[in-house]
């Protein structure tokens, strides 16, 4: 089964975010690969190893920088990648524009699937699989729990989340599947996987290459960082009645949530 | 035969040789040679031979274990004669002594015996095993023999009756010992047998000093109703059944345990040196160009590995000490020796052809059992601490615990197989530079608002204080880092921080047996070391100041390392640091050994010498301190990992600290720290027990727990002067 995973290069959750502008000071930032993304990645690679057969292409859109998280795809098992560094896309950060050059990338691979995170964990726009899906012309199927592939690979069967439960769906194939936490436990890379990864193809590419010419649909106007987290407040009294009085008036007075 | 005369000595042979040809003396020749041939098929036949050839067919890297042979054989005679490590445990050091010397002794009296009637007297036809020599030399054999009775009574009393839990049962344990007692037994009976015949008639020349057989003479008592002529007799049988049993137990020699006679010396001699990592660094270039890394096939170790096999008698020692096996999990260091050296064998044996031409075993091509899982479980190499008590408790000088990091390395690196909790702190190892995964960012804010000086503002300094992960983002290790500063600014000790230049020391992913996460972290550390030229370090955590100390020299990081312990104790003493008043409340306190800064390191005294210059309560150890202090659980990665097995190794030394009586124990190493605290709060013992860091307790005792802490460094000072 071939399968493509489309993944992004992100700051890692513990790195100090810095605003500058409409977007993030970058200087300083540790770079890893998008959390859902890896369950992406370990689900194509699973995919994989089950039939035995096919191969695992790595899409990114990225800056120069994007290449090692690739090596680090690459080095769970993938077995190829396509590198789109092309900077109006990436800075633009517009998911309309990065699903059109994903899409393009993806329309020149074979493949059976189409993984990607259902969010990248910095912008968590979250539009990018539905639309991707779209571009392709077929079914997407997001928020996936857990997928079983037909030994034909004429169709899947895939567990989702709902709210406060899941559902299974039948969905023929090539399908887009978005993956959730759950689906997985992404693999670490084993010391000969990334070695070898340092030799595997990389096609970088622009959007010219790949022909795309759609600009973005949005722009980002501002950014702010959430409020420093107010220090908290210990209810004083007497005793326990004299301690309900006090919160009760708190949630009244100040925080007016009664 | 000589010896018959009115003179002081004893006929050899009496009783046993006919008039004429000796054909009993001839007989015990051609049975002594025999006896050897037997000894060397004994060998072969127990795969002696086909394991040394597996050790000379190792493909693990070369160690040099034949440096300085003066040195080396000096220290093998001292401690093979001496008992330097088995003496450590009274019990079965004083049996081993015992045993141990009256094999000397017998074989030294047996060889002059040898020299006398075999040798000197056919040829020149002189006795010199007469007068006070002969009284000399029966005495030493009598005496030195009935200690080896002592000792043998002693080991099957601690076989049968106190039966410790980390003893091996095996069927020849027991052999040995009935054996050596049943040699020693007819001995001694046949000597008593020939005292009864020939010496306690006041007309024999040796009336007057018969005593100077004592266990002999003794024994004699129980035959002095009998006839000459039973005398004899008995004696003859029991002469021959002496003699054959002593042969039978030199053949014997080859199938058991007790070829550690010869092979435990010769691993003294092979020791490793000291001090030196007892693991060793991976080639960096390995990294390079390398295949696979670590070991899952037992020909990749070094040849010492597969020796240390043939040295191990299965003494137990490292059993008894290990927190793991203390805490009912699988690992036993004597049994990862033991089995490694079955299947060295049964391996070896395919390995080699009829022609006796050694070939490795592809795998491709190897069915039998593997060496990780099949041989050596998955939960044994798991459950190591590293904490060194094995390797420090072994008398063989055997590296038990190394062996199995090395299996980790290929478990980690080749097939990324380890416990699940352990992926969160290679990642936050790799990109955040500690096993919290909190922000590099932040790793400095534990010295917000104290003025600390930073490396990258000073430029340089006398001292690195390197703080490590702990003490930089574990809450409760931060009053360490904090009370650390404010005792070196105190003392005007010229340091400085890296702040967020410091990165995570690898100790933890080297243990764990990431060696490829553990370099890159060392070469990033060294590089900024190097970029301040530093020199002298001083780190708050044991297994930085190991890491630092030894495991950096190998990648070509050469510094000047102390652990906080060893530069306080200095400056208590050079009077920088005043410890003003004593802290109440402590009660007895107890000092935990770290095992990275105990056993790895060898500081005992310096944290003791801080905790009475406290002033603040009687120091009391516990049941196991200094070399055989009891881990805290936290080393060799186990800090990160789960604890599913048996029961909880810090609960079990929480209640060796509660049993000590102490109210307060102190540590030197955030990883105890925790595991201790934690341990408390476990067993609901905050009521009666604490744990402190012993930093903490020096920056209250020298009132730099609160504000203010700047204007104390100036009265420290002068009385300094003053002294």
């Amino acid at each position: 089964m071939n399968t493509v995973v489309c993944m992004k290069q992100v700051p890692d959750t513990e790195t100090l975010i810095k605003v500058q502008g409409t977007g993030i000071a970058t200087d300083g930032i540790k770079w890893v690969m998008s959390p859902y993304d890896e369950f992406a990645v370990e689900e194509a690679l699973q995919q994989k190893e089950k039939m035995k057969a096919g191969a695992v292409t790595i899409v990114s859109l990225g800056p120069d920088r994007a290449i090692e998280a690739i090596r680090t795809g690459l080095a769970m098992g993938a077995d190829n990648a396509v590198h789109i560094n092309d900077s109006a896309y990436y800075n633009a950060a517009d998911p309309f524009a990065t699903a059109a050059v994903l899409a393009a990338a993806i329309k020149n691979l074979q493949y059976d699937c189409v993984f990607l995170g259902k969010q990248a964990i910095d912008d968590d726009s979250g539009q990018v699989p539905a639309m991707v899906g779209e571009l392709l012309g077929i079914p997407v199927i997001t928020q996936v729990l857990k997928l079983e592939v037909a030994a034909d690979k004429s169709k899947a069967t895939v567990t989702r989340e709902v709210e406060g439960g899941q559902a299974v769906i039948e969905v023929s194939l090539p399908v887009v599947l978005s993956a959730q936490k759950g689906l997985n436990e992404p693999r670490y890379a084993s010391l000969p996987g990334i070695m070898k990864a340092k030799k595997k193809p990389v096609d970088v590419k622009t959007a010219a290459d790949l022909g795309v010419t759609a600009g973005p649909a949005t722009a980002i106007k501002e950014m702010t960082l959430p409020p420093a987290r107010q220090a908290g407040k210990i209810i004083g009294g007497d005793d326990a009645a004299a301690k309900a009085a006090a919160l009760a008036k708190a949630l009244q007075e100040e925080v007016k949530i009664i | 035969m000589h010896g018959s005369g009115a003179e002081i000595s004893r006929e050899v042979f009496w009783n046993i040789l006919g008039p004429g040809f000796p054909t009993e003396q001839v007989l015990l020749y051609v049975l002594v040679f025999g006896t050897f041939l037997l000894f060397f098929r004994g060998l072969a036949k127990s795969g002696f031979f086909t394991r040394l050839k597996a050790a000379a067919n190792a493909k693990g890297p070369e160690v040099d274990r034949l440096g300085n042979p003066w040195d080396r054989f000096w220290y093998m005679v001292t401690d093979v004669f001496g008992h330097r490590k088995i003496l450590r445990e009274p019990y079965q050091g004083i049996f081993h002594f015992f045993i141990f010397w009256g094999f000397i002794a017998l074989l030294i009296t047996t060889a002059i015996v040898f020299l006398q009637a075999d040798v000197i007297y056919p040829i020149w036809h002189v006795w010199f095993m007469k007068n006070g020599f002969y009284l000399g030399l029966s005495l030493f054999a009598d005496v030195f023999g009935g200690l080896a009775i002592v000792g043998i009574l002693m080991a099957l009393a601690r076989r049968y009756v106190i039966k410790p839990q980390w003893l091996d049962e095996k069927g020849e344990d027991g052999v040995v010992l009935w054996f050596i007692l049943a040699i020693l037994v007819t001995g001694f009976t046949v000597e008593a047998l020939r005292i009864q015949a020939t010496e306690v008639d006041p007309s024999s020349p040796m009336f007057h000093y018969v005593w100077f057989s004592p266990v002999g003479r003794s024994i004699a008592f129980l035959f002095s109703g009998m006839s000459d002529v039973a005398l004899r007799d008995t004696h003859v049988v029991l002469w021959w059944t002496h003699v054959l049993g002593a042969l039978a137990f030199i053949i014997f020699i080859a199938y058991s345990k007790l070829i550690h006679i010869f092979m435990t010396p010769v691993n003294i001699f092979l020791r490793p040196d000291v001090p030196q990592p007892p693991l060793k660094a991976m080639p960096p270039e390995m990294f390079e160009n390398a295949e696979t890394f670590g070991i899952h096939n037992v020909e990749e170790y070094s040849w010492k590995d597969i020796v240390d096999g043939e040295a191990c008698m299965r003494c137990g020692r490292c059993v008894e000490v290990c927190p793991a096996f203390n805490t009912d999990k699988p690992l036993k260091p004597r049994d990862v020796i033991q089995d490694m050296r079955t299947y060295v064998g049964e391996k070896a044996k395919l390995a080699i052809d009829a022609d006796g031409t050694y070939h490795v075993i592809p795998d491709e091509e190897y069915t039998g059992p593997g060496f990780i899982g099949d041989t050596i479980s998955r939960d044994t190499i798991w459950a190591c601490t590293t904490c060194m008590a094995c390797v420090e408790a072994c008398p063989a000088y055997i590296l038990q615990f190394p062996k199995l990091i090395e299996l980790r390395r290929y478990m980690v690196m080749m097939e990324s197989d380890f416990p699940a909790e352990v992926m969160d702190v290679f990642k936050g190892m790799e990109n955040n530079s500690n096993p919290w995964s909190i922000g590099a960012h932040v790793r400095a804010d534990w010295a917000k608002g104290l003025d600390v000086p930073l490396m990258s503002e000073k430029g340089g300094a006398e001292y690195l204080f390197y703080v490590g992960c702990a003490g930089a983002f574990d809450d409760l290790n931060k009053k360490v880092a904090v009370s650390l500063a404010k005792i070196f600014k105190a003392a005007g000790l010229d340091f400085a921080i890296l702040g967020t230049e410091e990165g995570c020391c690898g100790d933890s992913a080297k243990k764990i047996g990431n060696e490829y996460v553990y370099q890159a972290l060392a070469m990033a550390n060294i590089e900024t070391f190097n970029a301040y030229n530093v020199s002298k370090i001083i780190t708050m955590c044991p297994h930085g100041y190991n890491t630092l100390k030894y495991d950096y020299k190998e990648l070509g990081g050469n510094y000047n390392v102390v652990h906080y312990t060893e530069i306080l104790d200095k400056l208590i003493k050079q009077g920088k640091i005043t410890l003003k008043q004593p802290i109440e409340g402590l009660g007895a306190i107890t000092y935990h050994d770290s095992c990275y800064l105990g056993r790895y390191n060898k500081v005992y005294d310096e944290p003791r010498d801080i905790i009475k210059a406290l002033n603040s309560g009687s120091l009391v150890e516990m049941s196991s301190h200094h070399a055989k202090s009891f881990c805290c659980g936290a080393g060799g990665g186990r800090m990160w990992m789960e604890e599913d097995l048996g029961t909880r190794i810090n609960q079990k030394r929480t209640r060796e600290v509660m049993a000590s009586g102490a109210k307060t124990v102190c540590t030197a190493c955030p990883f105890c720290y925790t595991m201790l605290s934690d341990g408390i709060k476990e067993l609901e013992m905050e009521e009666k027990l604490q744990a402190m860091d012993i930093a903490v307790l020096v920056a209250k005792a020298a009132g730099l727990d609160g504000k203010g802490q700047e204007a104390d460094a100036e009265p420290a000072k002068a009385e300094a002067d003053s002294e």
